[in-house]
């Protein structure tokens, strides 16, 4: 009679929420038990320490300075952090010893921002990424076994996605094997989606930025729009989150001029948010002026074009010549018939970067991520 | 039905047999179902059921009446949470679980446990799975066919959904009515729910001819002293009909209620954006709680269009002075409008069809052809 729901196996969504719901699923089990708390002081619990230690697992961010030769090099504690380990049948992840309650989750989080990505000696920062990602990675699985919420879960996670967005612009265009855009965009957007989700109950100092950052993020998704449409007065109407809907607006009415000239008005994060669709948003530009101003008669100058492109003049040039616009000079002439889709292998977004790299500035890593810029 | 009056579980219990015996799936249907008005009596409110249900009825429907009787008791002590569960268990054969999810839904919000997107999510799951042994039933004959149940659950499982507003999830659903070769023999009531989500999931992706198609199918079919049906169906349907270029008459709002649209109909055909913004905010909550804001801001375009027409019109020549249309923006309030954004917005129109010609950057001209170059909006799109 009484069947279990708990014995089901539970639905894998590739979304949002899927991978929250497969590191849950050990939990659920003991749903009406109070969630687990963790008592684990150090940014990685000793015992995993001494493991990795042992194995010869350590990254080499966590090595004692002077050990690195060694044939086992020996641990730096003060430097290791608790790595991500993925859940499977037998393993107990919910021994307190080894979780982080949410104070040294900060602590975690601040350290890894401060003293790893931010830190200018550690190169390249492909790798510096790829530890930071991970170890955030696990930072976030504590929060869910212990089933973090509110204020607390909402500072990890602003940092995180501070440090997934910035990452997706400075990391663009490197190979594959380095870093996939894929697999940071998943993150991303579990993350963003997660802490929305705390946002909807109680007061939240920086709501207002994440709601504009998921509206840059996912430019022209009618779900992010029409949550953005349900938001709270107050929210909906500050300044980021209004400047948010006009590009949204302009993307949605196809004027690519006028979303690049709001643009300009980003902050250099917010840039960074927007700045996956400027390749497509430029290409659509093209594409409607190479219909609308289609006469073999008419010319058009480059330097016009490269203004309202965002983009210098040489870059512009380059850009109409991949999708078959016919440059003469100082000028090119539009022609609906020979506009190309299918752009050339050698100019890719991260040549064209300018737009976001100029409003980086002088404005630290750091600051950048804590949110004090 | 009949009404029965059921004064103790064993008048149920007969009943129920005697609705098997005769194979009467319709009132059985009925004698499980909430809506039947036993289920207000007190004396066949047990907690416990199980026994006397296998005492006087074989398997599964001892389990199923019991499961019922267990629902109505929880109901009746508002445990909706407890009430759902006990649907829960019985997948395979319970229908009527629809209100009782809604209801378990408004009580957990209220105290605040769980979201009340995971349980729809489950009650979707359920539903996934009856609907799989509808679909699957190949074995008896066309009459007890379980497909019959197909677009029943169907129309469940759009309406969950719509509502956690996970739409692609509709497109296998689609396609199995799609294929079946009983799609145009269900009842018109379950054909024309059926067609309002398929509008309405046709709407979302920009579809809008076939939007149009579905949703005036709906309205057309659907019964006529069901006002509030059709003035749903109608709150999807005009902006797809204003998009492609027909405005609704007045006459058609007031008897529909829906004066909201007035204003926005007016605009878009005058190709006045100052109303069109006007209007939009408004009446903006009632159109984002409808989900049609976004669709309806698309009508900004045909506004443009209109607009222009009249630049047109005014100016009485082939070589429009792009000027001209920056002027006319302007009077209608658009803010930082420059002659760039003039182009692009032209340039967009001629690439959507809505204007035959071409722009001249330098003689910030626009040149339009001499043959019906703002060609009528229907023959577009």
């Amino acid at each position: 009679m009484n069947r279990s729901a708990a014995s089901r196996p539970r639905p894998h969504s590739r979304k949002a929420g899927g991978r929250r719901r497969e590191e849950h699923c050990k939990t659920e089990e003991k749903a009406d038990d109070v969630a687990p708390r963790g008592t684990c002081t150090t940014m990685c619990p000793i015992s995993e320490v001494r493991q990795r230690e042992a194995q010869n697992r350590l990254h080499h961010f966590e090595v004692l300075a002077g050990t690195e030769r060694n044939r086992l090099p020996r641990a730096d504690v003060c430097r290791a952090v608790k790595e991500y380990s993925r859940p499977a049948a037998g393993k107990d992840t919910t021994r307190a010893s080894e979780l982080r309650p949410p104070d040294v989750l900060l602590k975690t989080v601040c350290y890894l921002v401060d003293d790893v990505a931010a830190c200018p000696s550690r190169q390249p920062w492909t790798e510096v990424y790829s530890f930071v990602f991970d170890r955030l990675r696990s930072v976030r699985q504590d929060m869910v076994i212990q089933r973090v919420s509110g204020p607390e879960c909402a500072s990890v996670l602003e940092r995180t996605v501070r440090f997934l967005l910035y990452a997706s612009y400075r990391l663009c265009g490197q190979p594959l094997r380095l870093y996939d855009p894929h697999i940071n965009d998943t993150h991303l957007q579990e993350s963003l989606s997660w802490l929305l989700e705390c946002y909807s109950e109680g007061q939240h100092q920086h709501q207002d930025e994440f709601q504009a950052l998921s509206l840059l993020y996912n430019l022209g998704s009618p779900r992010a729009l029409q949550h953005a449409l349900e938001l709270p007065h107050k929210v909906r109407h500050s300044s980021p989150v209004q400047l948010a809907l006009a590009l949204n607006r302009a993307y949605m009415e196809r004027n690519p001029v006028r979303l690049l000239r709001l643009a300009q008005r980003l902050d250099f994060l917010q840039a960074c948010a927007l700045h996956r669709h400027l390749l497509s948003c430029r290409r659509d530009l093209l594409l409607l002026y190479s219909h609308g101003h289609s006469s073999r008669n008419c010319r058009f100058p480059i330097q016009k074009l490269a203004d309202i492109l965002s983009l210098e003049c040489s870059l512009a040039a380059q850009l109409c010549q991949t999708h078959g616009i016919h440059v003469n000079g100082d000028y090119v002439v539009f022609s609906k018939g020979s506009f190309t889709e299918s752009p050339s292998e050698e100019l890719q977004c991260a040549h064209m970067h300018k737009l976001v790299d100029d409003k980086q500035q002088d404005l630290s890593l750091s600051n950048i991520i804590h949110g004090i810029a | 039905g009949a009404q029965i009056l059921l004064l103790r579980y064993t008048s149920l219990f007969s009943q129920v047999l005697e609705a098997i015996d005769t194979r009467d799936g319709v009132f059985c249907a009925e004698l499980l179902s909430f809506k039947h008005p036993h289920v207000a009596n007190p004396r066949l409110q047990l907690s416990s059921p199980e026994d006397k249900c296998q005492q006087v009825l074989e398997p599964p429907y001892d389990e199923m009446v019991a499961a019922h009787l267990r629902c109505t008791y929880a109901v009746a002590n508002h445990d909706f949470v407890e009430a759902y569960k006990s649907f829960q268990a019985h997948k395979e054969e319970n229908w009527c679980s629809h209100c009782l999810r809604g209801q378990a839904e408004q009580q957990l919000q209220k105290k605040g446990k769980g979201k009340v997107g995971d349980m729809l999510e489950k009650a979707a799951e359920q539903l996934m799975s009856c609907f799989r042994v509808c679909a699957s039933d190949n074995r008896a004959g066309i009459d007890d066919s379980k497909k019959w149940g197909m677009l029943f659950l169907i129309n469940q499982l759009f309406k969950i959904y719509f509502k956690i507003n996970k739409l692609h999830l509709c497109k296998p659903l689609i396609r199995a009515i799609d294929s079946s070769n009983l799609k145009d023999d269900y009842s018109m009531a379950q054909r024309v729910t059926y067609k309002y989500y398929v509008g309405r999931k046709a709407m979302f992706d920009s579809n809008f001819k076939l939007a149009e198609e579905y949703l005036s199918f709906s309205f057309q079919h659907s019964h006529r002293s069901c006002q509030r049906n059709k003035r749903l169906i109608l709150i999807y349907l005009l902006p797809v009909k204003m998009l492609l270029g027909h405005m609704p008459t007045t006459q058609l709002l007031k008897k529909y209620d829906l004066m909201q649209f007035t204003d926005v109909t007016k605009a878009v055909s005058e190709g006045n954006l100052l109303l069109l913004n006007e209007a939009l905010a408004k009446h903006e909550t009632f159109f984002i709680r409808c989900g049609i804001f976004l669709i309806l801001e698309k009508l900004k375009i045909i506004t443009y269009r209109n607009l222009f027409k009249k630049v047109y019109l005014l100016l009485k020549t082939h070589q429009l002075p792009l000027d001209a249309f920056l002027v006319a923006l302007k009077m209608m309030q658009v803010e930082e409008v420059d002659i760039d954004e003039v182009q692009c917005i032209l340039a967009n129109l001629i690439y959507m069809g809505h204007i035959k010609g071409y722009i001249s950057h330098q003689h910030q001209k626009l040149v339009v052809s001499k043959q019906n170059p703002f060609p009528p909006l229907s023959s577009v799109s």
